[in-house]
């Protein structure tokens, strides 16, 4: 499935709607974070999602207003009360009884403010936590995926060796002979000006074939554009956002066995 | 003359994260009516949808430090956790024992039937899905209406996970066209 059939294959609807399984959801996310085109396709369904809400608009009932202002207001200040217990004017006679009720107080408030910041800390290590979970959980995908993908018999490897380094390889294209589905592992590649991009080409019959563009980052794999065949796979260094053919240096290139 | 102010979703946000409550007040006063709306297709008694629209607001002001911008606008986000508030509310105890005059369906199929005849002229979300084709209809309402998960109407309908999967999907490609001709 490429990037477009991907965005037209329902996943965006059933992903806004809620209504995609956590395992649709999350490689959705992850999808959205490798591909701003996803991003755009989704955002776009969003606001027609809003706006066809805003157009089915109810009144709400004018009651909740009030109470829901009301909630908010008690819960946005915990430790006031201190302060005000605190200056009213003790009774003379029990003057001994108003001081221990005003210490009482100011424990118990004094109390309560512990609380109050000790239960905000958790609530964000929780958030962190949460979060930490969640990119792991993205990464052991992201590990399945590629395991999934270099164990299918069905997958030839090709290693593409550097023009300059011979020690190790500069990359592994893998390539699924039934989808078609091209993924590039980079192992040794070096970072790039901003400028510039690597671009990885598929050779087919000497003629080079535009199979995307790439950075050399810290992703554990991409996924590149499909081909139904290819002699050899190449790489390049050409300026960011390249378009028709290869016009910069040969970096790295492979022949298929 | 009421001064009108308006923030940026990101401002918006910022404010609500440092817990201002005028920032609460616009969020409620610009969203509350297309989440009524959200939460009325799920269940029509007003009644119990402003008890859930109530607590809907609750939730997003506590956890608005969760929201992840990256993952979405902040009204998909609110929408989300309007639609889980009033499934859980339709499937909640007190509920259900509140609507006993509803026949128990005998036929699974007939649970993806809407609860309610809604009028000719409507056109929320409920009335395109019901326009859709027999079982498109049904896993829509099923999944979306009435919040069961893969794995459960997988269960239900006796046809494998896969197909749950693909055929929520194509519904949604059809639900999606409607949309888009309005």
């Amino acid at each position: 499935m490429n990037l477009q059939e991907y965005i037209s294959s329902g996943i965006i609807e059933s992903y806004c709607l809620g209504i995609a399984s956590p395992e649709e959801a999350a490689t959705f996310e992850e999808m959205c974070r490798l591909y701003p085109e996803l991003a755009a396709a989704r955002n776009e369904f969003e606001l027609q999602l809003e706006n066809h809400a805003f157009e089915q608009s109810a009144t709400p009932d004018p009651a909740i207003r009030e109470s829901l202002l009301a909630a908010i207001a008690e819960e946005s200040v915990p430790a006031t009360p201190v302060v005000t217990m605190a200056a009213t004017k003790p009774v003379k006679k029990f003057s001994w009884l108003a001081a221990a009720s005003v210490i009482a107080l100011i424990a118990v408030s004094a109390l309560a403010v512990t609380f109050y910041q000790k239960n905000k800390k958790l609530e964000k290590s929780t958030v962190a936590l949460q979060a930490q979970l969640d990119s792991t959980r993205l990464q052991m995908e992201e590990l399945a995926r590629q395991q999934s993908m270099i164990s299918n018999p069905n997958t030839a490897v090709v290693s593409l060796v550097s023009t300059e380094t011979t020690a190790k390889p500069a990359a592994n294209v893998y390539w699924d002979s039934t989808s078609t589905d091209v993924y590039l592992v980079v192992r040794n590649l070096p970072e790039l000006p901003t400028e510039k991009q690597y671009q990885l080409w598929a050779l087919i019959n000497k003629q080079p074939v535009d199979l995307g563009l790439f950075d050399a980052g810290n992703r554990i794999i991409l996924k590149m554009k499909n081909t139904q065949k290819a002699d050899a796979f190449a790489i390049t260094i050409e300026k960011r956002g390249n378009t028709g053919g290869p016009k910069g240096t040969l970096s790295a290139s492979g022949k298929m066995l | 003359m009421k001064q009108e102010i308006t923030y940026s979703e990101s401002e918006l946000i910022e404010k609500l994260i440092l817990r201002e409550q005028e920032a609460f007040t616009y969020l409620y006063d610009h969203y509350a009516p297309a989440l009524t709306g959200i939460i009325q297709q799920i269940i029509p008694d007003t009644e119990t949808a402003a008890d859930v629209l109530q607590q809907v607001f609750l939730n997003i002001w506590r956890k608005i430090g969760s929201y992840d911008a990256g993952k979405g606008r902040l009204f998909t986000w609110m929408l989300n956790i309007a639609r889980n508030a009033a499934i859980d509310m339709v499937r909640s105890k007190s509920w259900r024992e509140n609507q006993q005059n509803q026949p128990i369906p005998e036929d699974v199929y007939n649970l993806g039937k809407p609860v309610f005849q809604p009028d000719p002229d409507d056109t929320g979300l409920r009335k395109m899905v019901s326009q859709l084709k027999d079982d498109y209809n049904t896993l829509v309402e099923l999944s979306y209406f009435q919040g069961y998960t893969h794995e459960e109407l997988s269960k239900m309908l006796n046809i494998p996970l896969g197909t749950v999967k693909t055929r929520i999907r194509s519904a949604l490609i059809q639900l999606r066209k409607i949309l888009d001709k309005r």
